[in-house]
């Protein structure tokens, strides 16, 4: 099968893996299976309807602020806009409120588990340290499941489509360069502009074995 | 003509479950031939119009497959273990509306090769696997292949490929324009002294028997295609069918159970309205096409005491045998911009390891194309290199994607008899009906086969120039959109659940067709192998039909 569907699970890393595998508890397991089942109209409500600049659902003043600086960590601000811009965190939030509300106890665990891991090293928030501060922080909890979960929905934030709260004013499309249009006409790329054609090959090689 | 409605105590001709892929061919045919058809579909029908460049939606929301949420599934890796519900992404995968998984397909439509129907025969047996013949040839089939191409339409260039199997006519439509990653694949492919052609895809290169050429949106793999250049069953067979004013479609009517009578033949389907009031529709004969995943569960749930172990089980293989075709990727970097996210995924293609070479020391073989993947945030998640994964690094990433493209290999499984759809023994779904449990492990050759082949994407990439490439992990398949081999054909009623005319060995009345027939995986791509199947059945089972030998 074509890539991506298989490699999203991949794509969330190791943790995830040990978070979803076969070890989990089942019990564990089932209350999240019911949490999707108590949010699926919910979620498609969501999906469908969230839009930029709306108030929080999931998250609280504080994690809001925290998760907007982790994801400003993971698309920096540099000579285009980043993350932050984009309006990731109001992505985040819808999308623990819709399609990916199975996974919000996750979420809150792994945000409690980070907030107190920052807690024992400053007194202040984590958005409140200093950049390379944030940055040592995060190198030390990049594979935990809570920071898979925010590099997951940050990248997504920053690059679906923007009636879902982030990706503002088409953001990370421009960055990445993708045009939003319907129609297109060959040449695609620089690459086929001056393709001589299809050279049909002199000799078969060797057929299948009979 | 308008497209008949019929009340579910007519006793129609058939009724067809599933309006997908095989599903539409059937009921194309067989109301063609003057037979009235009721297809019973469990999703809702959808307008091209209604289709949505929605990444979001239905990348990572499920909007248009089988949302685990509603239609739930357990996985596993071996009988062994306690299979879990799987939360993100249902493990066997499908569209789940009219005109089924044809609507969200990729639409590579290479014919499968003569080789891979007696294949078993050439190579012999490979121990601790089900790996066997078809009871049927390339021969056989050809004819259907090119009703494929013709009737449904598909867009190529015949004789490009020296690998190709024997044809009877050229394709009706020219191939699509080449791509960046198509020439490229090309370039790097003819240095090594491969033979890489023009794919053959089941796109509208040109104006289609009254549906226009692709407009090149970029949006084919995962998406609906709302201008209907696609090949879908939705605007392909199922209007054709509709025209004949002897077929039905009937939308969001979910069929848990066939039933029989006391001579153990079937009488009709049970099933579910959009408001989950219980029908029955009568039938002189049911043909199952609900695809390689819920016709084993429609059968195992179909179980009497005069089918214990379910409908057409004599055999015990129902749901078993399950194959998922393997696979890899290579990422790759140019020094220009291909803009990938352009037009259909695939314009090139190598076929030059399909074969099995037993030097390499494992089974199997496929091939390569080049391609994107799907849309900005998939590439983003799953086609880049797997670090820098944060930080500026990350961006400088994130900047590269109009230089970007991805070798993807589609390769073999093999058939083995743990791998399989069953019944969850505890979860039911959002009707009330058991749920069905995947259980899923590649073969080792499976994995060699697609990493070999991952090798050579490599070297072709890297000698097409690329700055920069890689190979993406291969991990074990635990979803899949290729379900396979669950009701497997064969002349043996011990050793297969239908004969070489799709009919069960156990209900005469009753057919199976769909991606479930096959013996063997192919190298993927299999829906083309999937209609030709169909449009061969539809013509058997229609002569039996006038033979009143059903």
């Amino acid at each position: 099968m074509s890539l991506t569907r298989r490699s999203f699970t991949s794509a969330l890393g190791a943790g995830w893996l040990a978070l979803n595998g076969a070890a989990i508890a089942a019990a564990a397991h089932e209350a999240r299976a019911k949490a999707a089942e108590a949010n699926g109209a919910q979620a498609e409500a969501a999906t469908k309807g969230a839009h930029t600049g709306a108030a929080m659902r999931v998250l609280t003043r504080s994690q809001a602020r925290d998760v907007d600086a982790i994801a400003s960590q993971i698309i920096p601000t540099d000579r285009d806009p980043g993350a932050h811009e984009a309006g990731a965190v109001y992505f985040i939030d819808h999308a623990l409120a819709g399609f990916f509300s199975a996974h919000r106890e996750d979420f809150q665990t792994g945000y409690a588990d980070f907030a107190s891991r920052v807690g024992q090293e400053s007194k202040v928030p984590f958005a409140d340290l200093p950049h390379d501060e944030q940055i040592r922080i995060l190198h030390t909890v990049e594979e935990t499941p809570f920071f898979l979960i925010v590099r997951y929905l940050t990248i997504l934030g920053f690059l679906a489509d923007p009636r879902y709260g982030g990706n503002r004013d088409g953001i990370g499309w421009r960055l990445v360069g993708f045009e939003d249009t319907h129609v297109f006409e060959p040449p695609f790329g620089y690459y086929d502009k001056d393709y001589a054609g299809f050279e049909p090959y002199a000799k078969a090689p060797a057929a299948d074995p009979k | 003509m308008a497209a008949r409605r019929f009340k579910d105590t007519d006793v129609i001709d058939f009724a067809i479950v599933g309006s997908g892929a095989a599903g539409g061919v059937l009921a194309r045919e067989l109301s063609q031939a003057g037979f009235e058809v009721v297809v019973l579909e469990q999703g809702p029908r959808l307008s091209p119009a209604d289709f949505k460049h929605d990444e979001l939606d239905y990348w990572f929301a499920n909007g248009l497959i089988n949302n685990p949420v509603r239609n739930p599934q357990t996985f596993r890796t071996t009988p062994a273990q306690k299979a879990i519900r799987v939360v993100d992404y249902p493990s066997l995968m499908y569209a789940r509306i009219v005109g089924g998984s044809s609507n969200h397909f990729t639409a590579n439509f290479w014919r499968f090769h003569e080789i891979d129907f007696h294949e078993r025969s050439v190579l012999g047996e490979i121990s601790g696997t089900g790996f066997a013949d078809w009871p049927i040839t390339y021969a056989e089939l050809e004819p259907y292949y090119t009703k494929v191409e013709w009737e449904v339409g598909v867009s190529g260039l015949a004789g490009a490929s020296p690998f190709d199997p024997p044809r009877t006519k050229p394709y009706p439509m020219p191939p699509l324009p080449v791509k960046s990653s198509g020439v490229l694949l090309e370039r790097g492919a003819r240095k090594l002294g491969l033979h890489p052609f023009p794919a053959p895809m089941a796109i509208a290169s040109v104006p289609f028997r009254g549906r226009p050429a692709c407009v090149h949106c970029g949006f084919c793999i995962g998406f609906g295609c709302e201008v209907m250049a696609k090949s879908s069953s939705l605007v392909t067979m199922i209007p054709e069918a509709e025209a004949t004013g002897r077929c039905e479609i009937r939308p969001e009517s979910y069929v848990f159970e066939v039933r029989t009578d006391k001579k153990g033949r079937a009488t009709g389907v049970a099933y579910f309205d959009r408001n989950k009031h219980e029908h029955f529709q009568k039938a002189k004969a049911v043909v199952l096409a609900a695809n390689g995943a819920e016709t084993p569960r429609l059968l195992l749930n179909s179980a009497s005491s005069h089918f214990p172990k379910g409908l057409a089980n004599s055999s015990g293989l129902v749901g078993k045998y399950l194959m998922f075709n393997s696979g890899g990727d290579v990422g790759a970097v140019f020094e220009h911009e291909l803009n990938e996210y352009k037009s259909v995924q695939v314009t090139r293609l190598v076929h030059d390891f399909y074969d099995t070479d037993p030097k390499r020391g494992f089974y199997g073989g496929g091939g390569i194309d080049g391609r994107l993947g799907p849309a900005p945030a998939s590439w983003a998640l799953a086609a880049v290199p797997p670090k820098p994964s944060w930080g500026a690094g990350f961006k400088a990433v994130l900047r590269d994607f109009p230089r970007s493209m991805i070798a993807e290999t589609h390769t073999t499984s093999l058939a083995q008899e743990a791998n399989s759809v069953s019944i969850d023994p505890e979860l039911k779904d959002a009707w009330g009906i058991p749920a069905m449990r995947c259980t899923y492990q590649d073969h080792p050759d499976d994995l060699a086969t697609a990493r070999f082949l991952q090798a050579r994407a490599k070297e072709i990439l890297d000698a097409a120039g690329a700055k920069q490439s890689w190979i993406l992990p291969t991990v074990d398949n635990s979803v899949s959109v290729h379900l396979l081999g669950t009701c497997r054909m064969g002349n043996d009623p011990h050793t297969s659940v239908i004969d070489k005319y799709h009919r069960t060995h156990d209900v005469p009345n009753l057919f199976l067709c769909d991606g479930s027939s096959f013996v063997t995986s192919g190298r993927g791509q299999p829906t083309m192998t999937i209609q030709a199947l169909a449009f061969r059945a539809a013509h058997y089972i229609g002569e039996f039909a006038r033979r009143n030998e059903i």
